[in-house]
Formats: C-alpha cells, sequence, structure tokens
C-alpha cells in the first residue's frame, strides 16, 4: 500500500485568546488520510477548522497535539514540504513584484533550475491566462487574476500534492471554471489534490474523497457515494385531478379531494409518498410525476451541523 | 544557500522600490548637500565642520533606514500574509530570516555607499579627496547599522512597527550613551540604580565603539587592534541577536 499523501493522527490545535489565554480549540483528535492521487474535498462551515488544519499541516501553526505526516515525512520538517504547492486563502502577494518576477522567486524558493524555470513560468501564465500580464506588478491586479497567479505559484515546483484553502473564493464564474479544470487536469495528471471550499456542488462534481470537518471534530471521511450514501432526499410529485384539504382519508394523511382540472405540486419525505399516491387514486386523480432528488453534499453537511450542534455550543461556550 | 539569496534579492527588491525608502534617502542627499552650506555660517576651521556634519548626516539617516526597515521586515509579510505562501515553502525559518536580513543588510550597503559616494564628490569637489579614515569611519557606521537592523529584525520578529520602532530607537539612543550609563552608575550611591546601570552597560550594545568620525574629521588614527576589536564585538553581538530572533521566529504561529 502506497504512502498516504496526508496522514494526520489525533492532530489537534488549541488557541489562547485574549489577555487571560483563555483556550479555544481550533481542530481536535483529527485522524485524517489523503491518499495519493486522489482530489480529496475539506469542507465544513465556517469556523469549522479547515483552514486551522492546512495551516497546521503546511507548518504555519504548531499543532497542540497529535501528529501529521505529509508523504510520509512528519510536519512540520520543512522536507514533508518539499513535493507540495499551497494556495492560501484569499492570498496576498508582494505587490512590488511582475507575474514574472514573483513566479521566478518562487521558483527559486523551490529550487526549480534557472532554464526549466524559465519554461516553467511562460508555461503557467499562459495556464492561467495570466500571459499578458507577465510584466504588470501584481499590485495593479484584480482579486480574481491574484487567485489565479497564486495557483502558477503552487504548480511552479510541479508538485506530487497540491494544497488550495477555497482555491474558489472570490471568483467569478470563468475563474471557477478555470480553477475546477485545473484541479481535474492535475488529478488526470496522477497528482493529489487536496482542497476546502464552501462550492459544495463543484467538491462533489470533483472530488474523489471528501472529509467533513465540523467544530473542529472530523465527522466523516469516503467517497462521494459513500457519504452520500443511496438514500433519497425527497421527492417531487406533481399529481393532477386533486386539490388539498380534502377530508376522508385516514387521520395523519395529508388530505386531497377531487377537483378536475386542479393540481398539487409536492416535495415529499421519501416515506410520505406511498401515502399520498393512495390518497390520490382514492380520490380519483392521477399521478404526473414522481421525481426523487438524491442527498447532495449540502444535506450531508446540514446534518452533520445539525447533529453537532451540542458540541459547537460546548466549543463556543468555552469563550463566553 | 540559493533559498536564502532568493529570499534576499527579494527584500532589497522590494525595499529599492519602496517609495519611504527614495524620500529618506532624498533628504540625505539634501543633507549633505545643505552641509556644504555650513561653512559660510561656521567660525573655526569650517572644512572640518563641513566634514563633520556630512558624515554625522550619513549616521543619522543610515540609523533611520536600518530602522525603518528593519521593524516591518517580519512583520510587513505577517500583516500582508505573504508570510503563508513564504514560510509554506520548503524553506526552514532561520534560512528565511537569514536572507530577509542579508536583503535588508544589503540595501543599507547600497544607500550607505551611494552617500559615500556622493560625500566623494560633494565634499572632495571642494576640500579635494576625503582621506581614508572616513571611509573606515564610514565601514564602522556599516558595522553600526549592522547590529541595529539585527535588534530592528528581533523586534519585528514578534511586536508591530510602532511599537518595533520604538524599541529599535531606544536600542539606538541608549547604544550612543551607554558610555555615559556607567558613568551614572558608577557616581550613584544607590546599590540597586549602580546594578540596574550595571547590567544595562553590560547586556545593551555600546554603539559609540563604532563611533570614529570625530577621528576621521580631524585626521586622527585609530589604531587597527580597536577597529578589530570594534568589529569583532559588533559581529559577536550581531550573531547574537540573531539567533535570538531566529528562536523567536520559529516558534511563531501565523494564524
Amino acid at each position: 500500500m502506497s504512502t498516504p499523501a496526508i496522514r494526520t493522527e489525533k492532530l489537534s490545535k488549541v488557541y489562547l485568546s485574549g489577555f487571560w489565554r483563555i483556550p479555544y480549540t481550533g481542530v481536535e483528535d483529527l485522524d485524517l488520510e489523503v491518499p495519493e492521487g486522489t482530489s480529496f474535498g475539506f469542507i465544513g462551515p465556517n469556523g469549522a477548522g479547515k483552514t486551522t488544519t492546512i495551516k497546521t499541516l503546511m507548518s504555519l501553526q504548531k499543532a497542540t497535539g497529535g501528529r501529521a505526516w505529509i508523504h510520509g515525512i512528519p510536519v512540520p520538517d520543512p522536507e514533508s514540504r518539499r513535493r507540495v504547492g499551497f494556495l492560501p486563502e484569499r492570498p496576498y502577494f508582494y505587490e512590488h513584484l511582475t507575474a514574472g518576477e514573483f513566479l521566478d522567486f518562487y521558483g527559486r524558493l523551490v529550487e526549480v533550475p534557472g532554464a526549466e524555470r524559465k519554461r516553467r513560468i511562460t508555461r503557467l501564465l499562459d495556464r492561467v491566462d495570466l500571459a499578458r500580464f507577465r510584466d504588470v506588478p501584481l499590485g495593479k491586479f484584480s482579486k480574481g487574476m491574484l487567485q489565479r497567479a497564486g495557483l502558477a505559484q503552487a504548480l511552479i515546483g510541479e508538485p506530487d500534492l497540491l494544497v488550495l484553502d477555497e482555491p474558489m473564493s472570490g471568483l467569478d464564474p470563468l475563474g471557477r471554471v478555470l480553477v475546477r479544470d485545473l484541479i481535474l487536469e492535475e488529478r488526470r495528471a496522477g497528482r493529489t489534490v487536496f482542497f476546502s471550499s464552501h462550492v459544495l456542488a463543484d467538491v462533489e462534481a470533483i472530488c474523489d474523497r471528501v472529509a467533513i470537518v465540523v467544530g473542529g471534530k472530523l465527522r466523516g471521511q469516503g467517497t462521494v457515494p459513500e457519504l452520500l450514501g443511496h438514500t433519497v432526499a425527497h421527492v417531487d410529485c406533481v399529481f393532477d385531478g386533486v386539490e388539498e384539504g380534502g377530508e376522508g382519508v385516514e387521520a395523519g394523511a395529508e388530505g386531497v379531494r377531487a377537483a378536475p382540472g386542479g393540481s398539487v405540486h409536492k416535495r415529499l419525505p421519501p416515506e410520505d409518498v406511498d401515502r399520498w399516491l393512495d390518497a390520490v387514486r382514492k380520490a380519483g386523480g392521477s399521478v404526473q410525476s414522481v421525481v426523487p432528488a438524491q442527498r447532495t453534499l449540502e444535506h450531508v453537511l446540514l446534518d452533520e451541523v445539525e447533529r453537532a450542534r451540542p458540541v459547537n455550543a460546548k466549543r463556543l461556550g468555552v469563550l463566553a | 544557500m540559493s533559498q536564502m539569496l532568493a529570499v534576499a534579492v527579494n527584500t532589497f527588491r522590494e525595499a529599492v522600490r519602496d517609495k519611504v525608502l527614495h524620500s529618506i534617502l532624498f533628504f540625505a542627499v539634501l543633507l549633505l548637500v545643505v552641509s556644504l552650506g555650513m561653512q559660510e555660517i561656521t567660525i573655526g576651521d569650517q572644512a572640518k565642520v563641513v566634514r563633520g556634519v556630512a558624515l554625522g548626516g550619513i549616521s543619522l539617516m543610515g540609523g533611520l533606514i536600518a530602522i525603518f526597515l528593519g521593524v516591518g521586515l517580519v512583520w510587513k509579510e505577517i500583516e500582508r500574509k505573504t508570510i503563508y505562501t513564504l514560510a509554506s515553502k520548503p524553506v526552514a525559518r532561520w534560512r528565511l530570516l537569514l536572507g530577509k536580513y542579508l536583503g535588508l543588510w544589503l540595501t543599507l550597503a547600497a544607500e550607505v555607499g551611494i552617500l559615500a559616494l556622493l560625500y566623494t564628490v560633494v565634499i572632495g569637489s571642494q576640500q579635494g579627496l576625503p582621506s581614508m579614515d572616513v571611509y573606515v569611519a564610514i565601514g564602522m557606521l556599516m558595522m553600526e547599522l549592522t547590529l541595529l537592523c539585527a535588534w530592528a529584525t528581533l523586534f519585528s520578529t514578534f511586536a508591530a512597527p510602532t511599537t518595533a520602532s520604538a524599541y529599535s530607537l531606544c536600542i539606538y539612543l541608549i547604544g550612543h550613551f551607554s558610555d555615559d550609563l556607567k558613568l551614572f552608575g558608577d557616581r550613584s550611591d544607590d546599590p540597586t540604580f549602580k546594578a540596574l546601570c550595571g547590567v544595562l552597560y553590560r547586556v545593551l550594545p555600546n554603539l559609540d565603539v563604532f563611533n570614529v568620525r570625530a577621528e576621521a574629521v580631524h585626521g586622527i588614527a585609530v589604531p587597527a587592534s580597536e577597529l578589530l576589536w570594534a568589529l569583532a564585538y559588533g559581529g559577536g553581538y550581531t550573531a547574537v541577536v540573531l539567533l535570538v530572533a531566529m528562536v523567536v521566529f520559529e516558534r511563531r504561529d501565523f494564524k
């Protein structure tokens, strides 16, 4: 079995806040495993601990408990970051540098040899659609352009692992497509992409595996089908020849009565569908359509947030 | 080493493109030129006064630049969040800090070099080529600035620029009154004050050991042993301050 690209074991980060050094848990006992060659989504609500985890992996913060490895090398050994490209959330870069100088600087930091560095800079600027702005200082770039320059910076070392914190944030639809395609290309090239995002539809579309973190704790990880299960979130039904409000159906069931020309549109929980179908038929109506909607990551995440509510309240209560 | 150099070059590039630095340099040049006018209002040896004022101007502006650039060295990276992409590269933090310090030092050396060149041209045009003692004094000033910007770098690893500037200015002032501090202690009858002055005198830098400007102006040769001792003192002290800065920087969390 190959070494995971990222592995954490009971990783914890506790911040000490304010003058009285009140402890606040950022991440608690996080056990994460990101297999090599996968695109891995890291999702959770704001303040869930996504950025804390990423910053700890990138050695920007020190873990207060547990351990982490990147490609089998313990964090924070600088070697653990040797084959990693990182794009932070809302990236800020040296405004005095032009796009070309900026990539040259980061290329030097990851020790890409001179001639190869020049080739990669040209190729990457082209890839993120910034070739025309090679000699423009970053101070004049828009937010979306900076995000794209940041991606080029993360790719300059041709890393085996890309760590992207909210790469879609602040991008227009075209920018989002560019980032999404880039992630897919990297995955196709056999690289590992680990990224956090609030755009769950993109995560669902791009990722092989997903981890959900809520309140600093891991709430689940697996492939997208594993997390979604085979359950149906709800069923959209359209009934003809009936209207709501009729009597005569058994107690507790929804009432419908015959109404020629009438139509009822309902979004039903899966367990209520049979009862409604029976009621409509009994009333002499017809079933126009029954469309089951699969659960999405959004449903899964909302369920996890709901489930974690008491824990979250306790966690935030530390500061209260 | 190549990574450290890349950081140094980037720091140097950022500094020389900084508009505030251009302003300080402009005032330094202005001061140098204005010093020529001093001879019109000076009684006595006018040439010495002009040389003294010009050298003093280089020293003052050098100190300002060292503090101004040094205090923002690390803090700016944190505040602008450029530290996230920098510290996440496969480079040990101590290398990053040394690279930044080296870049700052290069900037200072370039600034002092420009001012020394201007001194040669401006003063030389009136008084003939300056003696070697003047360049020795400028070299010693560079050692002083090396030490001063190590302190500013240390402060920038944990304090905001305003606070770090205040700390650095204190070091600069105390450093130039170090001998007086010892004298105060020696003359005091209060044992606590005497002990405090003794400790401060030993711990804080004595920047006056690098000041041979008066000797240069008056053409008095400073013994080589004295200069070498001062250089060894400055080098050793700088190394210790940078070591502390590296430890602080290593332990920092970037939230």
